[in-house]
C-alpha cells in the first residue's frame, strides 16, 4: 500500500469515528442507537490501532 | 469436504499472509517509536485513573512527564500478581483501586486460572474485549486460520479466560467456531468426527489426552480426522520439540504455540514458518527482559531472563510493567516469515517460580518433559516429585509404559535415567506405572510437586 492510500485510509477512519460519535450523541435517548454505536466505536478503535496510530 | 465449504478465500493473495502487514512488517526503529509513544500514553492513563498505580509511582517519585526514553521506562516499578491480589475485592467491587473506568463500562469479568494462588480478577470493557480478540486475530492469522476454517474449541468455558478470546478472535477472522464446552472427552472427539473441524485450540496436555482417548476408548486414529492445525496455549509444550512432535504425529496436523495471560493479553505467537520461537506482538505490547540476578535489562539475544510486559492499549485495568515471572530470551535471528516483530527463542521456557534447586542444581520442569516425551515407549503423562530421604534431595519420576512396550523395563529405566542425567545433571528415581494410572488434565497440567518436607517412596 502506498503512502497516499494509507493517508486516505486514515482520513476515512477519522470520518467514521466522527460519524459514530455524532450518532451516539444524536441517539443518546434511544438505548438501541446509543449502545450499538458504543460497540461500533470499540471496533473503530481497533482500526485506529491498526492504521491511524502507525508512525 | 472437510471444514467449511470453499468460499473464495482459498486463493488469497500472497500479501494476505499477514493480519496487518502495516504493523507486522514495520521496520524495527518505527516499532520502537510506536512503543514509546504508546507507553507514555498508557502510563499517563494509569497514573491519572488508577489510585493503585498513582500511589506506586508517587512512592517511586515518577510522574508521566518524566518518561521520555526506554531507559527511563526501566526505572518504573513493576507490578506482580501478589500486588494485584491485594487491591482486588475492594471498591469499586470486586476490582479495587486499579480500575480505570466507571464500573458501568465494564462488560466482562474473567479471572486467572489460580495455578499460582488466589485467582486475579480482570475487568474488560467492550473496547478491551475487542482488543483481546484483535490480538488473537494476529495469532490465528499467522497460524494459517482463515475464514474457510471450522474451529472446534474443546474447552470448559467458565470464569477462567483461557480460550474465550481465542473463540472470538477466530470469529473475528471469519472462522466458523464450535464451542465444545460441556462435553466429556469422548463426546468431543465424536463431535470432531461428526462435524470435521479443520482446527482445534487446547492445552498441549489435552491435545495429547484427546488423542489417547480417541485411540484407546473409541478405536479412532486422530490423524484420520480432518484437523489440519492446532493452536496451543496455557502450557509451554507446543514449543518443546518432543511434545510438539508427539502432538503433530498423533493428529497429523501442524501444532502452533501461543502465549498470553489473563492479566496481560495474547502477546506472543508462533507463525507457519515455525522458527523454533514465538513472535512478540510488538505493536500491542512492550516486552522487556530482566536479568533475574542483577535486575538489569537484557538487550542481547540468547540470554535468559524474566519477562516484564506492558499491554499498550488495555484500559480498564492497565497492565503496565507486569512482572510475569515467565522466562524468555530474544532470538538472534529474524524470522523467515518476514514479520519484523522479534522472536523469543523456544517461547516461554519456564517460570522463575518453577525453577527449583535440587542438590544445588536448578531444575526446570520443561527439561524433564523434553526427555520423557522423546521416549516412544512412554505415554504422554508423567509426574515429578522432589522430596527428601534423610538430608538428601531425591527426585522421583513416575512414567507410564505404553501397552505395546512391556518388555525390557529395566533397560528402559536405565536409558531414561541416563538421558535425564545428561539433560539436567541430576539423578532420578524412576517408577514405571501401569498405562492410564497417572492423572489426566483438561486445562493446566500439574505434573511437578515439591514435597521437600516429606519423604518420597524409593524404587
Amino acid at each position: 500500500m502506498d503512502n497516499s492510500d494509507l493517508q486516505k485510509l486514515k482520513v476515512k477512519i477519522h470520518d467514521l469515528k466522527r460519524t459514530a460519535l455524532d450518532l451516539k450523541t444524536l441517539g443518546s435517548s434511544i438505548p438501541a442507537v446509543e449502545r450499538n454505536t458504543s460497540r461500533i466505536l470499540a471496533s473503530i478503535k481497533m482500526l485506529e490501532l491498526n492504521v491511524t496510530d502507525l508512525p | 469436504m472437510n471444514g467449511k465449504i470453499a468460499s473464495g478465500y482459498s486463493d488469497m493473495k500472497e500479501e494476505q499472509m499477514y493480519w496487518n502487514p502495516l504493523l507486522e512488517t514495520l521496520p524495527a526503529e518505527k516499532i520502537r517509536q510506536l512503543q514509546l509513544k504508546k507507553f507514555k500514553k498508557i502510563f499517563t492513563w494509569a497514573y491519572k485513573n488508577s489510585r493503585f498505580h498513582r500511589d506506586l509511582y508517587q512512592k517511586a517519585r515518577i510522574k508521566p512527564g518524566d518518561i521520555q526514553t526506554f531507559e527511563e521506562i526501566t526505572q518504573i516499578p513493576s507490578v506482580d500478581k501478589s500486588m494485584m491480589r491485594n487491591f482486588q475485592g475492594k471498591n469499586p467491587f470486586p476490582y479495587g483501586e486499579a480500575l480505570c473506568v466507571p464500573l458501568e463500562e465494564v462488560t466482562a469479568f474473567r479471572q486467572t486460572s489460580g495455578t499460582t494462588g488466589l485467582p486475579v480478577y480482570q475487568p474488560d470493557t467492550w473496547q478491551d474485549w475487542e482488543w483481546w480478540t484483535e490480538c488473537w486475530a494476529y495469532v490465528l492469522w499467522a497460524q494459517d486460520f482463515r475464514p474457510s476454517d471450522r474451529v472446534f474449541i474443546p474447552f470448559g468455558y467458565n470464569v477462567f479466560v483461557a480460550f474465550w478470546a481465542g473463540h472470538y478472535g477466530a470469529e473475528k477472522i471469519g472462522c466458523e467456531v464450535i464451542p465444545g464446552g460441556a462435553l466429556d472427552t469422548q463426546a468431543r472427539i465424536l463431535k470432531i468426527q461428526e462435524l470435521k473441524p479443520t482446527a482445534l485450540m487446547a492445552t498441549p496436555s489435552y491435545v495429547l489426552g484427546m488423542a489417547a482417548t480417541a485411540r484407546d476408548c473409541l478405536g479412532l486414529n486422530p490423524s484420520s480426522l480432518a484437523v489440519e492445525k492446532i493452536t496451543c496455549a496455557g502450557e509451554p509444550g507446543a514449543l518443546i520439540s518432543s511434545t510438539k512432535r508427539r502432538m503433530e504425529e498423533s493428529w497429523g496436523a501442524k501444532v502452533y504455540d501461543h502465549a498470553g495471560a489473563t492479566e496481560i493479553g495474547a502477546w506472543g505467537y508462533e507463525c507457519t514458518a515455525q522458527p523454533g520461537g514465538m513472535h512478540v506482538n510488538e505493536a500491542m505490547f512492550l516486552v522487556e527482559i530482566e536479568d533475574t540476578e542483577t535486575g538489569k535489562t537484557i538487550q542481547e539475544p540468547e540470554k535468559k531472563g524474566k519477562m516484564i510486559i506492558t499491554a499498550l492499549d488495555r484500559l480498564a485495568q492497565p497492565c503496565v510493567r507486569f512482572d510475569s515471572k515467565d522466562l524468555i530470551e530474544w532470538s538472534p535471528d529474524p524470522c523467515p516469515c518476514g514479520r519484523s516483530f522479534r522472536l523469543v527463542n523456544g517461547g516461554v521456557q519456564g517460570r522463575v517460580d518453577d525453577l527449583i534447586k535440587v542438590k544445588g542444581v536448578l531444575l526446570a520442569p520443561s527439561a524433564v518433559e523434553e526427555v520423557v516425551r522423546a521416549f516412544p515407549e512412554l505415554s504422554d503423562d508423567f509426574e515429578v516429585a522432589v522430596g527428601k530421604k534423610g538430608d538428601l534431595d531425591q527426585i522421583l519420576l513416575k512414567v507410564e509404559l505404553k501397552p505395546d512396550y512391556q518388555e525390557h523395563r529395566e533397560s528402559l529405566k536405565n536409558r531414561l535415567k541416563n538421558q535425564l542425567r545428561i539433560t539436567t545433571n541430576l539423578g532420578f528415581l524412576i517408577e514405571l506405572k501401569p498405562y492410564g494410572s497417572l492423572p489426566r488434565y483438561d486445562i493446566k497440567a500439574r505434573r511437578f510437586k515439591d514435597l521437600r518436607y516429606g519423604n518420597i517412596p524409593g524404587e
